[in-house]
């Protein structure tokens, strides 16, 4: 009796660990739909960043208004990664009205706008050619690792809500429905405060939602080609809730996204013939200023005070750039007044600096340290002309000083 | 059988008659009306519905079988096991003419059933709240996921109370097995979320795992696993828990 106790506790006990075990190991290498799709995902970043040399990314989105249409989004980005070229066009209707669409090209030299409402076209011209990538893939990001955390701790046991149907091709088929009873409430209060947020009555063509906001439901189908490349992806939620009538407004946005014509995508830049055309140069690209000699010469601005109700020009700030090279910039700063103002000079302000690029990327900005040790920068900015001063001490009184220079022409 | 019908009586009156089981109902009512509350506030301040009739009982199953369920679980079973070790009661139990494993298991299914009398309570009043203060939304499908949900809350508890069996068997004080299981709780619950992907296998995670009921494609495939999960560690963890009772000297 004694031994057979001990030999039914030994089988119970293996056979519990074998089942656990084995069932433990399948689970873990199944990959749940949503795991299945994330990796879609991941698969078509990389190589439309990497791979394909050409594109057609479609984007539309639709919000409709117990079935009246509030408005449409709809855009497609041609990339071709070989010419580094993009072309976007996107239009946009809304219910009262105000439609645009718009067309932009850009490569590594050209940029090149137009609208509907406004049909010029705008070119800028780089000198210098862009590097950019005409499409980055957004999992390569920082912080990419982090979100992605997050984004599986908040689906969690919405994981499973996925289903995956693979066709005979290696396609596969994603589709994946939540309703109210799915949606855990707590997940469905905040997305629903943060929808109240957006029909706050301030839009005339958006509804009012004021009470018993909810989502009802959220649905997604997705195409994955045999090459695990996601290539349609279909969204729709229905968000309801009563206005401040307790009319019923139940709101569905659909949104779509397509990948085609892949390495079979042309990317044409406008024929500009005939057109109306307005032509400017960049100054710069990036933080590097072109032709820094520039900067160097004397920048001012006038002190003012308030006095008898009035502004008065007392004097100016002086800013001397006897050097700058997109690296260093050296000069001197110091204020000069009129008879009778010279009262509020002071010596603290009438300096000179010797500046050093600051080690941050794509930053303009140059730093310097005081007689005194403390630390202060420069902004240089190309683009507008001006030179701001950061880190003096600029009221005084009623004495009003401003941190940003012009170039002194006179 | 009859034996053990005794055996299970004795141990279901004996937990009906500990103040933990009234006190275990009241928290549990009180976790309802507190729900209910915080739904009309948010209902009022926000203007958002908050639950509707159905969706109120999930949102208090969601709470429970994370915090007073379990809690309640470990202190009967601590009761059951720890308790009586220490205040020698479990001689007199055992000076009956029935045999060890009888004793366990009767003890081990007062403890399954006072889980599942809370469930029904809770899934009880939750529906009667439910469907009194909130707006209805509910269908044929999703009362029937409701109930099911709740039901279905039995199986990881039952596994829970019995990793709790062992801890009760392993250790000698009940305060020390409270803190251990509270521990490995907490533990088990911040695992689950670093690693995701193995998250199916902590008895955590599983005391979720009604939401796979609620799926509309109804996923078999992983409610089978995780039923196969669940019952391979019932098992293992009720033999050990047995071996250990059963070696055990009063």
């Amino acid at each position: 009796m004694k031994v057979k106790k001990k030999t039914a506790m030994l089988v119970s006990f293996t056979l519990g660990t074998l089942l656990l075990a084995t069932t433990a190991l399948a689970d873990i290498v199944t990959k749940s739909g949503y795991d299945q799709l994330k990796d879609a995902l991941k698969v078509t970043a990389e190589q439309s960043s990497d791979k394909f040399d050409s594109f057609t990314m479609d984007f539309s989105i639709a919000m409709k208004d117990n079935g009246t249409t509030l408005g449409t989004i709809n855009e497609i980005h041609k990339y071709d990664r070989s010419k580094s070229a993009s072309e976007n066009i996107s239009s946009r209707e809304r219910i009262n009205g105000d439609n645009d669409s718009s067309q932009t090209y850009s490569d590594k030299t050209t940029y090149i706008r137009v609208s509907e409402s406004d049909p010029t076209y705008y070119v800028t011209e780089y000198p210098q050619e862009r590097k950019e990538e005409a499409f980055s893939n957004p999992f390569k990001e920082d912080g990419a690792d982090d979100i992605e955390k997050i984004a599986d701790a908040v689906v969690g046991s919405l994981k499973d809500h996925v289903v995956v149907t693979e066709n005979s091709d290696g396609s596969k088929g994603l589709v994946g429905s939540l309703t109210e009873v799915q949606i855990p409430s707590l997940v469905n209060a905040v997305a629903s405060f943060q929808m109240k947020q957006e029909f706050n009555g301030r839009q005339d063509d958006l509804p009012h939602l004021t009470k018993d906001v909810f989502v009802k439901e959220v649905k997604g189908t997705a195409k994955v080609n045999k090459d695990g490349v996601l290539e349609s992806i279909l969204g729709s939620a229905v968000l309801s809730g009563k206005d401040e009538q307790g009319t019923v407004h139940e709101i569905s946005v659909e949104a779509l996204f397509k990948i085609s014509d892949i390495n079979a995508t042309k990317v044409r830049k406008p024929d500009l013939t005939g057109k109306k055309v307005v032509k400017d140069t960049a100054r710069e690209y990036g933080s590097e200023i072109t032709n820094p000699e520039k900067f160097v010469g004397k920048f001012k601005n006038d002190i003012l005070l308030e006095k008898d109700d009035k502004f008065v020009k007392v004097g100016e700030q002086i800013m001397e750039i006897s050097h700058f090279d997109n690296q260093t910039l050296t000069g001197q700063y110091y204020e000069v007044y009129k008879p009778g103002f010279e009262e509020y000079a002071n010596s603290e302000r009438n300096f000179k600096f010797n500046a050093k690029k600051s080690d941050q990327k794509n930053s303009s900005e140059f730093e310097y340290t005081t007689e005194s040790g403390s630390k202060r920068s420069i902004y240089v900015d190309g683009h507008s002309g001006q030179v701001y001063l950061n880190g003096v001490s600029m009221s005084r009184g009623n004495l009003i000083l401003d941190s940003s220079f012009r170039p002194d022409l006179e | 059988m009859a034996v053990f019908q005794a055996a299970l009586v004795n141990e279901i009156e004996k937990l009906y008659k500990k103040k933990k089981a009234l006190v275990a109902v009241l928290l549990s009512l009180a976790v309802i009306v507190i729900g209910q509350l915080a739904i009309v506030g948010v209902r009022s301040g926000f203007g958002l519905r908050g639950a509707g009739s159905v969706e109120f009982p999930m949102l208090v199953l969601s709470v429970v079988v994370n915090t007073v369920l379990p809690l309640f679980t470990a202190l009967v079973t601590i009761d059951s096991f720890s308790g009586e070790y220490s205040q020698n009661s479990m001689r007199i139990t055992l000076t009956r003419p029935v045999s060890r494993f009888k004793i366990f298991t009767a003890k081990i299914t007062a403890i399954v059933l006072f889980i599942l009398a809370m469930l029904l309570l809770l899934l009880i009043f939750s529906m009667v709240v439910g469907f009194m203060f909130n707006t209805n939304s509910a269908t044929w499908d999703s009362l029937g996921r409701t109930v099911f949900s709740y039901l279905v809350s039995l199986l990881p508890m039952a596994v829970l109370a019995l990793g709790i069996v062992l801890l009760a068997n392993l250790f000698k004080s009940g305060i020390s097995v409270f803190f251990i299981s509270i521990l490995a709780f907490i533990v088990f619950k911040v695992l689950g979320v670093l690693f995701s992907q193995y998250s199916s296998l902590f008895m955590t995670t599983q005391l979720d795992w009604y939401n796979l009921f609620l799926v509309n494609s109804f996923p078999l495939g992983k409610i089978m696993r995780q039923f196969m999960i669940m019952l391979g560690s019932g098992i293992m963890l009720f033999t050990a828990g047995f071996y250990l009772f059963d070696k055990k000297e009063f």
